[in-house]
């Protein structure tokens, strides 16, 4: 007979992983760790992309662009197949379809938000490492893509009629609420420091 | 014309709401961020439907549904980008109507009206013989790929409007001084 954790065990685990990170982070224990980051920060700073992203405005603000075009597109694809999940876009395409077919796209601009958010951490490593909301943001983009590849795609690769549809409502509301919450702490890193 | 402009940004700087919006460090900063994050429904949904177009994303479904069901949200986005960034434009007036990139962004943004017009005319004409082709016709095509490429650089333009490169204050020279439209030397933030 399944029990609750062997039959969501990797929503079980993914969630053991968040807690523990959020845990790790808040916790106390990053404390001992934080000191040591500076160094990689201070390095990113030095790097051919931290040169570019100090010394010339004009490409950092043409990166900061390209990762909010890249921003929308996520979004587009979040908006498109979450909102699929809920009823409320696209209600006479299958879900299954609308999910399968904004993946790729979906891959693609977060590999252009992951690239371009390099290059802008590069020209600003150390004003980021004191900034508490950027590793928030990164806490949330680890549980965002946590979520998305290891539950969420895994869990809509089956047949939806077989799953509880409270559950694909709240797997939906769980990814837009975690790729605002990326979106939103990196705005908000914007007004910071 | 730019005089007149000006007198305008003037004319709305001196409003105590302007004022308040502009200094009010949360309220300009929630406007600011739901005019960016309003992206990711506006430029998200209509991305998709010009991938749609070009054959890059959901190319089995029939591009009138892409184009019709993400319509609606797409146009409710836009309405929460254009308010927010009318306020924006309010709570600073002068420095804003002053910027090149804004006055790019704004022939921009008609001129994205009118490829919208032609898109969706284009669409609705031909829509039932190619419906569930992977990509659309080739002109239909083109106006999926200006579209993206006038957004994108919408995009640009508003970021770099942050930017103070080529501000009046700045002295950028007397043609980028023309066509931010400063008017002898007077510049407010």
């Amino acid at each position: 007979m399944p029990t609750f954790i062997s039959e969501y065990s990797r929503t079980v685990g993914a969630a053991a992983v968040i807690l523990l990170l959020l845990v790790f982070v808040y916790g106390g224990w990053m404390d001992s760790l934080y000191p040591g980051l500076l160094g990689i920060f201070e390095w990113l700073e030095t790097t051919p992309f931290g040169y570019i992203g100090k010394t010339w405005g004009a490409a950092f603000a043409f990166v900061e662009a390209i990762h909010l075009i890249g921003l929308a597109v996520l979004g587009g694809c979040v908006i498109a197949s979450d909102g699929r999940l809920l009823n409320l876009v696209l209600t006479d395409v299958p879900a299954q379809t609308v999910f399968d077919r904004t993946h790729k796209v979906f891959v693609w601009a977060l590999v252009t938000l992951l690239a371009t958010g390099v290059f802008m951490a590069c020209g600003v490593a150390t004003k980021i490492y004191y900034l508490p909301v950027y590793w928030f943001k990164m806490l949330a983009l680890g549980a965002g893509m946590l979520f998305h590849f290891y539950v969420r795609k895994p869990l809509l690769g089956h047949d939806l009629s077989q799953l509880n549809p409270v559950v694909t409502k709240l797997v939906a509301i769980a990814s837009i609420l975690v790729w605002f919450m990326v979106a939103a702490t990196g705005r908000w890193i914007g007004f910071s420091g | 014309m730019n005089e007149l402009v000006y007198n305008f940004a003037v004319w709305l700087d001196d409003m105590q709401w302007s004022t308040m919006l502009h200094e009010s460090y949360y309220m300009y900063n929630w406007v600011e961020s739901t005019h960016v994050l309003t992206l990711m429904v506006s430029l998200g949904m209509l991305f998709l439907i010009d991938l749609r177009m070009l054959g890059l994303a959901l190319p089995d479904v029939p591009a009138s549904k892409i184009a019709h069901r993400l319509n609606v949200p797409m146009l409710i986005g836009f309405t929460v980008m254009f308010i927010t960034g009318i306020l924006l434009f309010y709570a600073v007036p002068v420095r804003t109507s002053q910027s090149i990139w804004f006055r790019i962004k704004m022939v921009l943004l008609v001129a994205c009206a009118i490829n919208a017009y032609l898109f969706h005319k284009r669409m609705n004409e031909s829509v039932s013989s190619w419906d569930t082709d992977a990509r659309a016709p080739s002109r239909i095509r083109m106006g999926a790929m200006m579209s993206l490429g006038f957004w994108s650089i919408i995009v640009v333009c508003g970021r770099f409007i942050a930017y103070d490169w080529f501000d009046c204050s700045s002295f950028p020279g007397e043609f980028m001084s023309t066509l931010a439209g400063c008017v002898d030397g007077q510049t407010r933030f």
